[in-house]
């Protein structure tokens, strides 16, 4: 399931009290989820126990957020195949690798992003996908052609 | 490496480490695997040495008055081509999976019925690709990845989005058909010859059932000098008879070239189908005692109706794909095995031969699901392979 800054602000303390560096709860809301803002920057949620509930439901709704990675990405690796359709389609390794997994083989490079090991797709190396950084494009060339669902993204 | 996995034979295998890399979930199992569950040579439920369990199959098929020589699809050339000598000595029945399988493609493009390529260029050339009753998710898994639709090729090179159209032809929504999205239909047929028919009706500007899907993909077709069909299980057994489909290659030639590549199998099928047809002009359910070939010589119809009293299996394992009925028969003949695994079939054979693994301890030739001939490489050679086995029990013929 998607996380979307909403379901975030609903449990936030909607109150604008600045305290965590932002102007409002909802631009926190988006913070957090792009994972430039950590929960515990939210002191009220810590500190007032009325919003305790509401914490401890924040911190379960938040908890893929640890398991994916930079780029919002999450790997299911037991419903991947191996077909490599991620491998060929993803426009990093076509301008990278146009010899390699440009024309359908294994990536030829050293670190591409995603490489199938053992018969299943593995993220190699993160730091060269398009949706990582300051200037992130929300690429999903990945998940678009993976016919198991074993590709997703945080955002949906 | 060469991946013998399947009739893709990927040749961009590396092992690092212990690790399998590019291989799909289907490939890298053989390889990670292939010390796991090894036969042992059996007579009779006991365990023996090679050579008796060698001179103990020698001596059923002599005295076997009807036995058939089976299986082969995952053995090379090399292996099919004794296999073929063998049945022709012992004047025995001949047959592979392809029988029930897609032997009847491979027949079309061997006879040359219909026009065939290579993938590479398929890589390199097709824009408008067809997916008829088959779904290389299961199947195949890098087929579209490797050698079709996503990669780039010399006259392709935008990318799949604008370089390709990818066309599903299936009765259910399978993973193939969901890739199907941008620049690609997806078409529902409950009746193959009634597509088939509505190609024909809308190239004469009449009105058919699938008018729209299939004028669409006719208007891509006139964009493009380069076209492939690949052809499933569910075109085979969708149109059983496949001359209506054979016109229709033929008709939307005429409109821009297209190819036809049946969409794969296991890794050596064709290779048995290749070998079979160039020595006697069919490619698989062939007695050498008729010299002819009948549906009624099929593996399965031959057990269906007690026509043999032996059977020589080698490289496949029919108690695990074919239905209880019929391999529960098995039981009545004699049955050698002649398997590097301890499958199912030789958990009930009589005598069981271990043997290698193609591509992994016995090198050789294997045919791609396209023709192009393609050689094994070996991790460790082992020197009673199928050759070993096949050679010795020829000789004690």
């Amino acid at each position: 399931m998607a996380i979307t800054p909403m379901d975030i602000y609903k449990y936030l303390p909607k109150t604008n009290c600045k305290k965590c560096g932002e102007n409002t709860c909802m631009s926190f809301a988006f913070k957090l989820l792009s994972r430039e803002k950590k929960l515990e920057d939210c002191t009220p949620l810590f500190e007032e126990k009325k919003y305790e509930e509401y914490r401890k439901k924040l911190e379960e709704l938040l908890k893929p957020l640890e398991e994916a990675t930079e780029t919002g990405l999450v790997v299911k690796e037991e419903l991947c195949v191996g077909c490599g359709n991620c491998v060929v389609v993803c426009p990093v390794h076509v301008a990278e690798d146009p010899q390699g997994a440009g024309i359908g083989k294994g990536p030829t490079i050293e670190d591409p992003i995603l490489r199938v090991e053992n018969g299943v797709v593995k993220i190699v190396n993160m730091g060269k996908c398009r949706r990582y950084g300051k200037e992130r494009i929300l690429c999903v060339a990945c998940r678009d052609n993976c016919p198991s669902e074993a590709i997703s993204f945080l955002e949906g | 490496m060469i991946c013998p996995g399947c009739s893709c034979l990927c040749d961009d295998i590396e092992i690092m480490n212990g690790v399998v890399r590019n291989a799909c979930r289907r490939g890298a199992e053989i390889f990670l695997k292939y010390k796991e569950n090894r036969s042992k040579p059996i007579v009779n439920g006991k365990e023996v040495d090679v050579d008796k369990a060698i001179d103990k199959a020698v001596e059923i098929l002599k005295s076997s008055k009807n036995p058939v020589v089976y299986g082969f699809d995952t053995t090379p050339v090399e292996v099919q081509k004794l296999a073929i000598d063998l049945a022709e000595k012992l004047n025995a029945y001949i047959d592979d999976t392809s029988s029930f399988c897609l032997g009847d493609l491979v027949e079309l493009v061997l006879k040359k019925e219909v026009p065939t390529t290579t993938l590479d260029d398929v890589r390199n050339y097709a824009y408008v690709i067809v997916y008829w009753g088959a779904n290389p998710y299961h199947s195949l898994s890098r087929h579209m990845s490797k050698y079709t639709y996503y990669p780039r090729g010399e006259k392709r090179q935008k990318g799949y989005e604008e370089d390709r159209f990818l066309v599903v032809v299936d009765v259910r929504k399978s993973e193939t058909a969901m890739l199907a999205k941008t620049n690609a239909r997806y078409i529902v047929v409950d009746n193959d010859l009634e597509l088939i028919d509505s190609f024909f009706k809308v190239m004469e500007g009449k009105a058919a059932k699938y008018a729209n899907e299939v004028s669409a993909v006719i208007r891509e077709l006139r964009k493009s000098d380069f076209n492939v069909i690949f052809g499933g299980l569910g075109l085979k057994y969708g149109l059983r008879d496949l001359k209506p489909f054979v016109e229709l290659v033929k008709k939307l030639n005429e409109i821009s070239p297209t190819y036809f590549i049946p969409a794969g199998f296991h890794a050596n099928m064709r290779g048995f189908n290749e070998t079979l047809f160039e020595k006697t002009g069919f490619v698989n359910k062939y007695s050498f005692r008729d010299n002819t070939s009948k549906d009624s010589y099929a593996f399965v119809e031959l057990l269906k109706n007690d026509t043999i009293d032996s059977a020589l299996i080698v490289g496949t394992d029919p108690v695990k794909s074919l239905p209880f009925e019929i391999v529960s028969k098995l039981k009545k003949i004699k049955t050698i095995v002649v398997d590097p695994r301890n499958s199912l079939t030789a958990k009930i054979a009589d005598v069981v031969i271990p043997s290698a693994i193609s591509g992994i301890e016995q090198s050789g030739t294997m045919v791609r699901s396209d023709g192009v001939r393609v050689k094994l490489d070996v991790i460790e050679e082992r020197d009673v392979n199928d050759y070993y086995v096949m050679k010795r029990i020829l000789e004690g013929l």
